[in-house]
Formats: structure tokens, C-alpha cells, sequence
């Protein structure tokens, strides 16, 4: 579990990194999309491992999934 | 008995209360947030202007330290399944510098903007900002808070301590870096 942590952790400070550094070149278009990907794939991370909810009852899973799927539509739909 | 519990639906991890608190808090934000992308998206270059004025390093900066104190909360609730309290103890208050870390640099960024004249009364982008950041501001300490009353208890009741308890104290916590990842960018980077 502590070697999945660590794994989660380094990706969300790539996926940080990475945004961050495509924000300078970017921020519309198919950079505004990555960004957004990349948001909510940390976003995602970040509750079903560090917040265990991948353990937790589908429901959880679901509505969270859900949630990040929404916002991230609405960004996309707004600023793509 | 927890571990068992967390496949029930009244039985996340962290108990079923501090989830509700979750998701209100994430409905609220993510309203706010979906609005600032509205109101930002009829007016883009207005809003694009103003985003240039923020410093999106220190952003970048203030996103790690979240993380990193969101990983060490991670690490401590593991310790704690294997009853290694020092360890829990200690991962903690890594926890809780990252947050004091996030907290300070905050106060850089706002002093600086605020010298600036970029007070929120400049633009309807900088108002969403201040208020925005300002209600995250005040969960990031009061997630510190949580975090140090929580580890204070472990240290003086080991036997007592709950993994619940540690386990929503850390969700508290998990839920500002949720907040936070969802903000970084539609403040710094997407506009």
C-alpha cells in the first residue's frame, strides 16, 4: 500500500509539473483539454487512493467519478 | 471492524458524516467554479488579462506542498492500520508543515497582490479570486487544526485513538487538496 501511495504521489506532481509547464504555451484548445484531463485525473487519484475510497462501497466510487466527470465537462464545454 | 465496514454504503472510509460535509463542500465549490468558467468564458480576454497577473509558479508551488501534505496523511492512516503510532505521529506533522507551508505562501501571494492594488473590488475575476481562495484558505487551516488535535490525541491515548476518527480528520484534510485541484486551474492556468 505505502508503494502505491508513493507511486500516486509521484504522478500527481508530474501531472502538476506537466499542466503547469503546457499553461505557458497554451490555454486554449486542445492545451486546455489536456489541462483539464489532467486536473481531474488528480483529482480522481487523489480519492480513490489517498482517500481509499476505491475500498469504499461502489456507491462513493460512483458519485465521485460522477462529480469529477461534470466539472470536467462544464470546463471543457466553457473554456475548450 | 472498520475495515470490514468500508464496503457498506453507511461506512466509507472516515464515516458517513464527513462525506456529507465532503460533498456539500464540493457542490458549493464546484457551483462557484463552474460560474467564475461561465462569467469567464463571455468575457475571455478580460478574464485572460487578469489571470496573467497571478504568479502560476507559486501556484505550481502551493499545489506540491497540498500534495505532499495530502501523501503524508495517506502515509499516516497506513501506519496507523499497522499500529506503528510514532510513525503515524510523525507523518503528521509533515502533514501539517506542508499545510502551515501552503498557508504561508498563501500570505505572500496575497500581500503581493494586494500591494499591487489587485484588491477585490479590481475586476469581477479578482473578486472570484479572493473569495475562492480565501474560503480555501480558512479550510487549509482549519484542516491543520483538525490534524493537530487529532495527532496530540494519538500521542497521549495511543490505545484510545480511533482509526476513524484519523481517518476523517484526514478526509477533511484530502477534501481542501480536492477543492485546490479544481481551482488551480481554472484560476492559473485555463484562462
Amino acid at each position: 500500500m505505502e508503494k502505491s501511495l508513493k507511486t500516486t504521489f509521484i504522478s500527481l506532481l508530474a501531472l502538476t509539473f506537466f499542466a503547469t509547464g503546457a499553461s505557458f504555451t497554451a490555454t486554449e484548445g486542445l492545451v486546455a483539454i489536456m489541462i483539464i484531463l489532467f486536473s481531474v485525473a488528480k483529482f480522481l487519484l487523489v480519492g480513490l487512493n489517498f482517500m481509499e475510497l476505491k475500498e469504499a462501497h461502489n456507491f462513493w466510487k460512483i458519485v465521485f467519478i460522477m462529480y469529477a466527470f461534470l466539472i470536467s465537462l462544464a470546463y471543457m464545454l466553457l473554456l475548450k | 471492524m472498520a475495515e470490514n465496514n468500508k464496503k457498506s454504503i453507511l461506512y466509507p472510509p472516515g464515516g458517513i458524516l464527513i462525506w456529507i460535509i465532503i460533498y456539500i463542500e464540493l457542490i458549493t465549490y464546484g457551483m462557484a467554479m463552474v460560474a467564475l468558467a461561465y462569467y469567464g468564458s463571455q468575457e475571455r480576454a478580460i478574464y485572460h488579462a487578469d489571470s496573467l497577473l497571478l504568479n502560476k509558479s507559486i501556484a505550481m508551488i502551493n499545489t506540491v506542498f497540498l500534495l505532499s501534505g495530502g501523501y503524508f496523511a495517506a502515509m499516516a492512516v497506513q501506519f496507523f492500520k499497522k499500529n506503528d503510532f510514532g510513525k503515524t505521529s510523525a507523518y503528521m506533522l509533515w502533514a501539517m508543515y506542508s499545510g502551515i507551508a501552503f498557508l504561508i505562501l498563501k500570505i505572500v501571494e496575497y500581500y503581493s497582490k494586494f500591494a499591487a492594488g489587485l484588491d477585490i473590488n479590481y475586476s469581477p475575476f479578482f473578486m472570484n479570486y479572493w473569495l475562492l481562495t480565501g474560503f480555501h484558505w480558512i479550510h487549509v487551516m482549519v484542516g491543520v487544526i483538525i490534524l493537530f488535535i487529532i495527532r496530540r490525541s494519538i500521542i497521549k491515548k495511543q490505545h484510545e485513538a480511533s482509526l476513524e476518527d484519523l481517518e476523517a480528520g484526514t478526509a477533511f484534510w484530502h477534501m481542501c487538496d480536492l477543492i485546490w485541484l479544481l481551482l488551480f486551474p481554472i484560476l492559473y492556468l485555463l484562462f
